[in-house]
């Protein structure tokens, strides 16, 4: 297989799966080519256009928009994507693609506050462990997690259902170029230019499964991507982690079904890396930013992971209100704590 | 066969006097109304004939002319009924024209029994300036008692009226209002726990600060924003007669004069009567009506959008002008607006026990809502977390009246500045004493936390009050840290 014609291929955008029986059916991407020019094949008439592009102007299109083709076999494809069954045949790449497998953190788009919480916390102590974390880039848990990861100052990897021009949700396009700003990287099977369709997504998971060690599902419900990340993964022999929620919350259901079928229920960030650290043990790049270890603060001593309400911390710090009150502003002020409605939080 | 005799007309709250000229002349009996009068002075024409001939007199068979002078002022309201039958008995010669002297207002009943009339107060304003003895229905004098320097007497009929003003009868004493009772409706004596809430709730009420209350239902918000009328120090004189006139500008009376009022306009209602305004002469609004008081929105974010608008630049100004057509009036406003809001529609976001169900796009809705319009003009925000079962069920914390001292205390401060914290400008805080540190905390909370400008000089008038509390001329860090907790949009 030539690489102008895989490359062809690739921009014809059709779902994944039936590319690669395609090729089976054909036997290389050169021949599936030609069924498309000859009509054999029913394709959509961008894909046929697509398929009958000149070799050279494919890479001149990835030139403009400074996308990387990464092709499976190559040196710079991971090799842990390389294993999995209807792994990408070309990888479209902004930014830098780490080559150390990464910790996929998932979960649904209509998250709750306490998803969010939790997935930013896991996103950042990832990134201080050094572990690159995986993602979807979506509205939500996905998005959440890049933020944390970008906030700790770690490698981030946002797997699109879209082609690499094209940020979906729009909103998302700072965080976009935080990631890559951050060392990190955008990857798609997809073509410039692909719009987000719904039926892409699924498909695109496998990427997220196979470019990690381990999933982790913050928030899910019984049906969605996080859970099909989740089979992909189990598929794929990565261990799945699940952050245990209410029983009867629906966004928790999925997870809570994870941990029933024995996925591994994972508690706080601490708890995370722990686990990870059994999962694999790699030579992870640190990342330079290393909180250092600060002169503890009577008051931050009292804060439990949950945090502590002003009321308590006046109580148990035995002073005044109004002194608690100014040591929380100094505290904040120096990004020691966050406070959240009427709690005082730890970082 | 002319007569003049003195009303009022009120022109947004300020009272104006009105002159009532009657002229009784040759020609076929007429009865006519001039100087911009709407319907119900209109009507004073059908009460005032029977009211007099009820009484007793003959009512004048001839071409009948009533004057309301200026003529540009819009009248409204059954009020000129008293002065117009005085004028009219006096211009007939029914009566001798010593009648004529006095300063009348009063709704007459087709017996000629006088009614209560709205401007009773302004009339005793009127008459303290022009000098001559105020005439007014027993329910209305009450309100014009209050002020200094007014003959007010309490009449009850037409023919009372005449002889009082004749001098032949003293008049009726204005019935004297109940005793004041200062003793608020909630105390803070009953709220229980919430120790950061009741001191927002004290700094707030110190320097005049508004206040925004975050909480899930049943946490007390609304209990504790009530509270602020009890610690807040009763008017001054000055600012009480302000504050009846506006009330009677809207045709109530004030029970308790000195107490500062407290305002909590329902959600529901209209920009009108919120802001001020109506139909024919503008009204005051819940706006003015709070004026050196507390105007409490509950439920903040229920409120229409277009009506927190319309809110914005009243409460920065302290005024709100209302053009109508013909006339345009100003209103006085100067108020503490409180406000209570739920972080999220469910209630629950930053509950530890109970989990919010609200997506967070439902979330940034909920607070772009209040955001855009109102969210930044408070000075002060503080959350209000639910009471777990020991709080509840523990003892109440100090009484209003305590809190009040402390309060009056840092307020005397602020006078001898010569101004409310809230309404410091730049200038002024500029020229505050501040102390080390105190600037470099906010300036690193632009830089941390994205304190906008507006929010700088907020933050700084309330670490005014603080150190207000406090009794120190300089502010120090610690009250800067303070203050910046209480700082809104957290």
């Amino acid at each position: 297989m030539s690489r102008p014609a895989r490359l062809r291929l690739a921009f014809c955008g059709l779902h994944p799966l039936r590319t690669s029986r395609l090729i089976a059916e054909y036997g290389t991407a050169e021949g599936v080519l030609d069924a498309i020019a000859r009509r054999r094949i029913e394709v959509p008439e961008a894909a046929r256009q697509a398929a009958a592009r000149k070799p050279g102007r494919c890479r001149q299109i990835l030139d403009r928009l400074g996308v990387m083709p990464v092709w499976r076999g190559d040196p710079g494809y991971p090799e842990h994507l390389d294993g999995v069954p209807d792994a990408p045949d070309v990888l479209f790449v902004r930014g830098s693609l780490p080559l150390v497998p990464g910790v996929a953190i998932v979960g649904t788009r209509r998250c709750t506050r306490y998803g969010l919480g939790l997935a930013h916390a896991y996103g950042r102590a990832c990134a201080e462990a050094g572990w690159p974390v995986v993602s979807g880039l979506a509205r939500g848990i996905d998005g959440e997690a890049h933020r944390g990861i970008v906030s700790g100052g770690g490698i981030g990897v946002a797997v699109l259902g879209s082609g690499p021009d094209v940020v979906y949700p729009a909103q998302n396009r700072d965080l976009f170029s935080d990631l890559i700003a951050g060392g990190g990287a955008a990857v798609t099977e997809y073509p410039p230019g692909t719009p987000p369709e719904g039926w892409r997504f699924p498909p695109r998971n496998r990427i997220i499964s196979g470019l990690a060690a381990a999933v982790v599902v913050v928030e899910a419900a019984e049906v969605g991507g996080a859970l099909i990340t989740a089979g992909l993964a189990l598929e794929q022999g990565r261990p799945v982690f699940a952050v245990p929620g209410d029983v009867e919350r629906e966004t928790s259901r999925g997870c809570n079904l994870l941990v029933r079928d024995g996925a591994v229920p994972v508690l706080d960030p601490d708890d995370l890396i722990e686990a990870l650290s059994l999962v694999a043990s790699l030579e992870l790049p640190r990342p330079s930013r290393v909180p250092g270890a600060q002169n503890r603060h009577p008051l931050l001593e009292h804060l439990g992971p949950s945090g502590a309400s002003l009321e308590e911390l006046a109580g148990v710090l035995g002073v005044a209100v109004p002194e608690v009150l100014a040591q929380v502003g100094r505290l904040e002020l120096a990004g020691l704590l966050r406070r959240r409605g009427g709690l005082v939080l730890p970082l | 066969m002319f007569a003049a005799v003195t009303s009022i007309a009120l022109v947004g709250v300020e009272p104006r006097p009105v002159r009532v000229e009657v002229h009784v002349g040759g020609g076929k009996q007429a009865f006519h109304l001039v100087g911009l009068p709407d319907t119900a002075v209109r009507e004073a024409k059908e009460r005032v004939r029977s009211a007099v001939i009820s009484s007793g007199y003959r009512f004048p068979s001839r071409r009948l002319t009533v004057n309301l002078a200026p003529a540009e002022i819009p009248k409204a309201g059954s009020a000129y009924d008293l002065p117009i039958a005085l004028g009219v008995l006096a211009a007939c010669g029914a009566v001798p024209p010593g009648v004529t002297e006095v300063v009348a207002l009063g709704e007459l009943a087709l017996d000629g029994t006088l009614r209560q009339a709205r401007g009773g107060l302004g009339a005793g304003i009127v008459a303290a300036q022009v000098g001559l003895p105020c005439l007014l229905p027993h329910a209305s004098a009450a309100e014009a008692a209050l002020v200094g320097g007014a003959d007010v007497r309490a009449v009850r009929s037409l023919p009372h009226a005449v002889a009082t003003s004749l001098g032949e009868d003293p008049g009726d004493m204005p019935p004297v209002p109940a005793a004041e009772s200062t003793v608020p409706a909630v105390d803070l004596g009953q709220v229980r726990g919430q120790a950061v809430a009741r001191r927002a709730l004290e700094v707030a009420a110190a320097g005049g600060h508004h206040l925004l209350f975050v909480g899930p239902p049943g946490a007390g918000k609304t209990m504790l924003a009530r509270c602020l009328a009890g610690i807040l120090p009763l008017l001054t004189r000055q600012d009480a007669l302000e504050v009846a006139q506006a009330w009677a500008a809207a045709g109530r009376p004030r029970p308790s004069p000195s107490v500062p009022p407290f305002r909590s306009p329902h959600h529901s209602a209209t920009p009108a009567a919120i802001v001020g305004g109506g139909s024919g002469v503008p009204i005051p609004g819940e706006l003015t009506l709070a004026h050196h008081g507390v105007l409490f929105l509950d439920e903040l974010g229920e409120f229409p959008p277009h009506l927190l608008n319309a809110l914005r630049q009243p409460i920065e100004e302290g005024r709100v002008h209302i053009a109508r057509k013909g006339v345009s009036v100003t209103f006085p406003c100067s108020t503490q607006v409180t406000a209570a809001s739920n972080p999220c529609p469910c209630g629950y976001a930053g509950d530890r026990l109970i989990v919010c169900r609200c997506s967070p796009r439902a979330i940034d809705r909920y607070r772009q809502r209040l955001s855009g319009p109102l969210l930044d003009r408070f000075d002060m925000q503080v959350a209000v977390p639910r009471l777990d079962a020991d709080e509840l069920a523990g003892a109440g914390g100090e009484r209003s009246d305590r809190v009040r001292l402390r309060v009056m205390a840092a307020r005397r401060l602020q006078n001898e500045r010569g101004s409310l914290n809230r309404t410091l400008g730049r200038e002024r805080l500029d020229q505050m004493e501040w102390g080390e540190g105190a600037h470099a905390l906010l300036r690193s909370a632009v830089d941390r936390l994205g304190l906008s400008g507006r929010g700088w000089d907020r933050v700084r008038r309330v670490a005014c009050t603080i150190a207000d509390l406090d009794g120190s001329r300089q502010i120090t860090a610690d009250h800067m840290a303070e203050a910046l907790t209480f700082r809104a949009g957290t």
